[in-house]
């Protein structure tokens, strides 16, 4: 009863508003001061820093605003340039093309290295754990001067060892696609540890006697991964998807560390692109407006995985 | 067994709650304990001082302090921002009514200027000699801050590759090299000692500005009508420019993508670096692998490089007793006996004249990179000091240049994204649009 | 699925009590192959994970001009201090500590707190308006930094935080991460376990602290970790709000090394090595816990 009752309580409570799990329904609709309570905390820090200063960043989006004087209303003038603006266009290409291949590595390594530190055959355990944090620890500043003394075009110790192999120095920085290979790479090393942390909580959450039963049945390791770790993990592994989905389109750091958005402005993402079109031609109303529609776009990726979660929860 | 766990569960959980409320009404405490900043006294003692610098650069200021307290027993904290948040920090500061007393900024900001103390005093006593070429006045002559001290661009050149090449430079400023024979000589040793590259150049406006005049032209510069254009000269040193960023004479990376030019330098196989004077003090200390020398900024014709104020000392007038205790302290700091040990342990360049500050330096190339550059000072063009004037003028007039789109749009250039007419279009446009009227 | 559980009703009760004893004397063929094909992908993991760092760590002991030498080198060709001797001397590294750790604890505690109930209450209650906010809590992650910080400043100087380190804590509570870990754990947890209770007549609230939470402690430690780190390496948003200096936190301090024109990087990796030990150190007693915990939300007896 108790194993499908994890099932249950994922899909009741998110599969709202379909008829007929209406029917289904487990609890009557009572109970309202207790949720309340719980999270009135978090509502009223949600309505004093983050609505606030939301609604005052939304009205300067229709102004002209430039941090000094007083903002002018422009209407809807922002969102117009930005829309017709190439680079904001190119920015968001990038973007995407840099989150699609972020996101996966970084899912299957984090869970793959989580696997690993809860498994009791991996050896050096105490070292590998403390290891695989160390990276996440280090600020973004850090991060892009040690992979770029490692892939430096000029004097990088991977361009060394190929050199003295005989082959010709790859232009890590030159290329933008290579150059921005370089910070999938750099991202994920630098993330991997949040990741991990939450599998391994997740993993950890997985009765042992799941696999006890499962092994018995003479399930291979392999086996008891797919068909027990991973289904039972499944809300973790969605908030790892969408945490690092966001977090990934969000990046600007460790770009501009490692790159500085080159070659050029190849390797603007859709943030460096509000910084520098924006902030740094002191065109806050600009900037702001920007920043909405980057928030629209990542509301509906939030949403689109949502649904995609609900639907596979549901089967 | 959940009953137990509850047992506990609830104990523990009742002490982090415990925890959690003393702890939140401890930080309420700290809230309700930060308003009471520093209102005055009728006789000011306290004064607080913002400048964002190395430790190094602060000792000069930390000295001062301590020299003046013993004199008039007015303490003043010093307080070091970093520089990547310094500017906005002032801005919030203005908005909540918690500017510092004097500050050492970087560039002066339309939003707090009419908080500024009128310095017009200490410029005009003669005795202090300041080069009134640093100095922008409002339209109506006051004067609302004063240079700490002046910095110019320079070159550097790794002296063990020159002379392992065998090839000669000049020393005295009043003979100095065009850029091709630069680059000429550069190549040469670069060939001849199988180094990677012939120069490195600071990804900054304020680097290319100084070739730029030094060929002739202004760059970005506005007319009488305040409206920003580039002339022929500027076009053809951008190009020039540009084409040496070819790998070979100098790496792509530094203005396409933020390669760190000093590192590179420093790694000893470039053959020259042109940066500026502040680098003198690290390199004194950091370049211990090979020689290195300060040498002449190449004229072609024209003699001249990109000068400007390493940090505007303003005051502010926070209240009345405040600004007076401010002004006295900058007036005496600003007397050569004073200035001149500011110079000294900072490693100054002089915004008076005829101090002969010396340095503590024990580096012999700092000591004569040093020399060369006070040399220098007084011969470049008067084109040399247009930017820092410019800029002062324009905050004064309610507006600032945020952010130059120069390293931006020549990084394109230089990647291939755009032409070089197209770059400095965008570039003039950028201007126009934060500072042009 | 259903012959395991069947199975598992069966194979529990005799094999559980047998297996602790047994897994540890003796190895099963094919075991050993296990050991060693998981230790080495894990270790292979390792060192490429560990070879960034390495050069990070060792050239945190190298003096200024060898860091950008050419030839690279890996190990220092002398061992110096300096760069941490300097590092140190920088700026007020005990009282920035001090403060750091104050907001860090307090920040972590609260968010946790906050975090906790409302992860279980988006997780376990079903009516429209949690749902609402649930989609408001990711909203928060989707606006970047800048565009918040002058409006979130004027917000926090209008509420008399500023130059206070409560204007650090405060704003800081609400984390959708957190909401996020806790309501993907509560999802976990049976709903049968809170019918059970509410059929026993407990209150919804004692159910939450009695049971809930309890339970939750795993993930209380993880997002800790999360937190302490988060609020160790804030730095923009802890320099606009303090004007006192002998509040700043860790971060200004080492920010302040990175000059307008030039980086001392050998102060700088020392800086950094030193700032990260206490996180390291956390990350150490926390993780214990997480690994050694026994969780199997509420599913026995």
């Amino acid at each position: 009863m108790t194993l499908t009752g994890n099932a249950t309580a994922v899909s009741a409570s998110e599969r709202e508003g379909t008829p007929a799990p209406k029917l289904r329904r487990m609890r009557p609709n009572r109970y309202t001061a207790a949720p309340l309570i719980l999270i009135s905390a978090n509502v009223v820090l949600f309505a004093l820093f983050f609505v606030w200063p939301a609604v005052i960043g939304f009205g300067y989006s229709f102004t002209d605003y430039t941090g000094v004087g007083d903002p002018q209303f422009v209407g809807a003038k922002n969102y117009l340039d930005l829309v017709g603006d190439p680079s904001f266009y190119s920015a968001l290409l990038r973007t995407l093309e840099f989150t699609l291949m972020v996101v996966p590595l970084s899912y299957v390594v984090s869970l793959l290295i989580a696997n690993f530190m809860v498994s009791k055959y991996a050896k050096g355990k105490p070292v590998a754990r403390i290891i695989f944090f160390l990276p996440w620890l280090v600020s973004p500043i850090i991060t892009g001067v040690v992979w770029r003394w490692l892939f430096g075009e000029n004097f990088g110790l991977v361009n060394f060892v190929i050199e003295s192999l005989g082959g010709k120095p790859v232009p890590w920085q030159s290329n933008a696609n290579l150059s921005l290979l370089v910070v999938v790479f750099a991202a994920t090393w630098a993330g991997m540890a949040f990741s991990m942390l939450l599998f391994i909580a997740a993993i950890k959450n997985v009765p042992t006697s799941y696999y006890e039963a499962a092994a018995l049945d003479g399930a291979g390791p392999a086996r008891l991964f797919f068909s027990i770790t991973l289904p039972n993990i499944a809300p973790t592994s969605f908030i790892v998807i969408l945490l690092t989905t966001i977090g990934t389109m969000k990046e600007y750091a460790l770009f501009v560390s490692l790159n500085n958005g080159g070659p050029g402005t190849d390797n603007n993402l859709l943030v460096q692109y509000i910084y520098q079109t924006g902030f740094q031609r002191g065109q806050i109303g600009y900037a702001s407006a920007a920043s909405f529609v980057l928030m629209i776009i990542l509301m509906a990726v939030a949403l689109i995985q949502l649904a995609v979660n609900r639907k596979a929860a549901s089967r | 067994m959940t009953l137990t766990k509850s047992q506990t569960g609830t104990s523990r959980l009742r002490r982090v709650l415990a925890m959690a409320a003393t702890v939140s009404a401890a930080a309420l405490v700290l809230a309700g304990c930060s308003s009471s900043g520093n209102s005055s006294a009728s006789e000011t003692k306290k004064l607080t001082l913002w400048l964002s610098s190395s430790a190094a650069q602060q000792a000069g200021y930390d000295q001062l302090a301590t020299q003046y307290k013993k004199k008039t027993g007015v303490s003043i904290k010093i307080v070091n921002i970093p520089y990547s948040g310094y500017t906005t920090k002032l801005r919030d500061a203005a908005q909540a009514n918690a500017l510092p007393d004097i500050a050492s900024v970087p560039s002066l900001d339309p939003i707090w200027t009419n908080k500024l103390i009128d310095l017009s005093s200490i410029v005009k006593t003669t005795s202090n000699h300041i080069n009134e070429n640093f100095i922008a006045k409002t339209s109506d002559g006051r004067v609302l801050a004063i240079p700490s001290d002046v910095t110019a661009s320079g070159l550097f050149i790794n002296k063990s590759l020159f002379d392992q090449a065998g090839v000669s430079y000049p020393t005295s400023p009043s003979k100095t090299w065009t850029w091709s024979d630069f680059i000429k000589a550069a190549d040469k040793v670069r060939q001849a000692t199988g180094a990677k590259y012939d120069l490195t150049y600071d990804a900054s406006p304020s680097r290319l500005r100084a070739m730029v005049y030094e060929m002739g032209g202004k760059y970005v510069h506005a007319d009488s009508s305040g409206k920003f254009s580039t002339d022929a000269k500027t076009q053809k040193a951008v190009q020039y420019f540009v084409s040496l960023n070819n790998d070979t004479i100098m790496p792509k990376s530094v203005w396409t993508s933020g390669a760190d030019p000093s590192a590179l330098f420093q790694s000893g196989q470039v053959v020259a670096y042109w940066s500026g004077v502040w680098q003198v003090a690290s390199f004194a200390d950091t370049i211990t692998k090979f020689d290195w020398a300060s040498v002449p900024t190449p004229a072609d014709p024209v003699q001249a490089s990109d000068v400007n104020s390493g940090g505007l000392v303003v005051g502010f007038k926070n209240n009345s007793s405040e600004a007076t205790a401010a002004k006295k302290f900058l007036s005496w700091m600003y007397e050569p006996a004073q200035y001149k040990k500011l110079t000294e342990v900072n490693g100054y360049l002089p915004v008076e004249s005829g101090l002969n500050p010396e340095y503590p330096f024990k580096s012999a190339a700092a000591q004569d990179a040093f020399k060369l550059y006070n040399e220098e000072l007084p011969l470049y063009a008067p084109i040399s000091g247009y930017f820092n004037q410019a800029q002062t003028k324009w905050v004064l007039g309610g507006k600032s240049l945020t952010t130059d789109p120069s390293v931006t749009e020549l990084g394109k250039a230089i990647n291939g994204q755009e032409t070089v007419t197209a770059a400095l279009k965008n570039i003039v446009d950028g201007y126009n649009q934060q500072v042009g009227k | 699925m259903s012959t395991s559980a069947d199975m598992r009703t069966k194979a529990v009760l005799p094999n559980e009590a047998a297996r602790p004893a047994s897994r540890k004397r003796r190895m099963a063929p094919g075991e050993l192959g296990r050991h060693l094909s998981t230790t080495t992908l894990l270790w292979v993991f390792a060192i490429g994970f560990a070879f960034p760092l390495l050069w990070f760590i060792l050239s945190s002991f190298k003096p200024a001009g060898d860091l950008f030498s050419y030839p690279l080198t890996l190990l220092p060709k002398q061992w110096t201090l300096t760069g941490y001797a300097t590092a140190w001397q920088s700026f007020n590294f005990a009282q920035y500590f001090g403060n750091t750790i104050v907001v860090a604890c307090v920040t972590t505690v609260l968010t946790v707190a906050a975090s906790c109930a409302t992860g279980y209450a988006l997780a376990k209650y079903s009516n429209r308006w949690l749902k609402v906010f649930f989609v408001c809590i990711l909203a928060t992650t989707m606006l970047p930094t800048e565009v918040m910080l002058a409006p979130s400043f004027l917000v926090v100087r209008d509420l008399g935080l500023y130059n206070s380190l409560a204007g650090i804590i405060v704003p800081s509570i609400l984390t959708a991460t957190g909401v996020l870990m806790f309501r993907a754990f509560f999802l976990t947890v049976p709903d049968d376990l809170v019918e059970a209770a509410r059929i026993d007549g407990a209150r919804e609230l004692s159910i939450f602290f009695r049971i809930m939470v309890p339970l939750s402690r795993p993930i209380m430690v993880t997002l800790a970790i999360f937190s302490f780190q988060w609020r160790w390496n804030d730095y923009i948003w802890p320099l606009l709000v303090l004007n006192d200096p002998n509040k700043f936190t860790l971060q200004i301090g080492i920010e302040s090394i990175v000059g307008a024109q030039n980086i001392n990087w050998s102060v700088l990796l020392g800086a950094s090595v030193i700032s990260m030990i206490p996180l390291v150190l956390i990350y150490l007693v926390f993780q214990k816990y997480v690994m050694n915990a026994n969780i199997n939300a509420g599913l026995k007896d």
